[in-house]
């Protein structure tokens, strides 16, 4: 799994994920999704187009991801989900809560820094 | 098998390598919901019985055994850990958006499951490859077909 996390001028930030997002790899994932938190972003775009499996440990840290964002004010959207990652979303009905209106199309966002796992 | 996530993905790998010996047809879109059902929920499974059965220690053992039929995978797990029985697990409560949990509710959404606790606890995954919908189609249309011809 590689992910990167990038953040805009106007208090919003991205997370792209790519590969699997598992129990073996979601550790990477928290350690950098707890700094950006600390950032309290208003929103954050999650792209999962690139996501090509996930399990329900990935599926909780997102879902962690989601509520702690909300509890600071801000918001999740995940958008791109397709295949695999998105049968599994449907399963949990997590489309409901998470996803964004274009299942397929990855939410543009501004870059002022990135890091790359 | 050793019973380390380490190991998971060589599992993952002969489950959708048997899929492929699951089918009569060229694999088409019910036939890469199944397997994908299939390696979602062995996964799921292995990782329960390494983080639970034997609680992340990675000294455990984890024996596979993978039955394919044309129509029906059947892949046993056996374990030496501690017993859960997944099929009394509660299902999570949705509307609460649990971050843990998951993983029982999209085996037993997958596959067919049955359990048996002991030395070894034995785990045994199964589900049945549906017809592709053009070949459901054929089958009904022959049917007519053969009907019309009385």
């Amino acid at each position: 799994m590689t992910f990167t996390i990038s953040t805009a001028d106007d208090g919003t930030a991205r997370l792209s994920i790519e590969g699997e997002l598992d129990a073996v790899s979601v550790s990477e994932l928290r350690a950098d999704m707890e700094k950006l938190l600390a950032r309290q972003p208003s929103r954050i775009d999650v792209d999962l187009s690139r996501l090509r499996m996930v399990d329900s440990s990935g599926v909780g840290a997102l879902v962690s991801l989601y509520k702690r964002s909300r509890a600071q004010g801000g918001t999740v959207v995940v958008t791109g989900l397709r295949d695999q990652p998105l049968a599994i979303f449907r399963l949990l009905r997590l489309d409901r809560v998470m996803v964004g209106a274009e299942l397929s199309t990855p939410t543009p966002a501004g870059t002022t820094s990135s890091s790359k796992h | 098998m050793t019973g380390t996530l380490d190991h998971r993905d060589v599992t993952l790998r002969a489950v959708s390598a048997a899929c492929k010996l699951v089918t009569r047809r060229p694999q088409g879109p019910t036939w890469n919901e199944f397997r994908m059902q299939v390696v979602s929920a062995v996964g799921e499974a292995f990782n329960n019985i390494v983080l639970h059965g034997y609680d992340g220690r990675g000294d455990g053992e984890i024996e596979i055994e993978i039955r394919a039929t044309l129509d029906r995978i059947t892949i046993a797990m056996r374990d030496y850990g501690s017993s859960y029985d997944p099929t009394t697990v509660p299902l999570p409560d949705f509307e609460s958006l649990p971050e843990s949990g998951w993983g029982l509710f999209i085996i037993r959404a997958f596959m067919d499951i049955s359990y048996t606790p002991g030395r070894p606890n034995v785990l045994t995954l199964s589900k049945t490859l549906p017809p592709e919908p053009d070949s459901a189609e054929e089958a009904a249309n022959a049917g007519s077909a053969k009907g019309a011809s009385r």
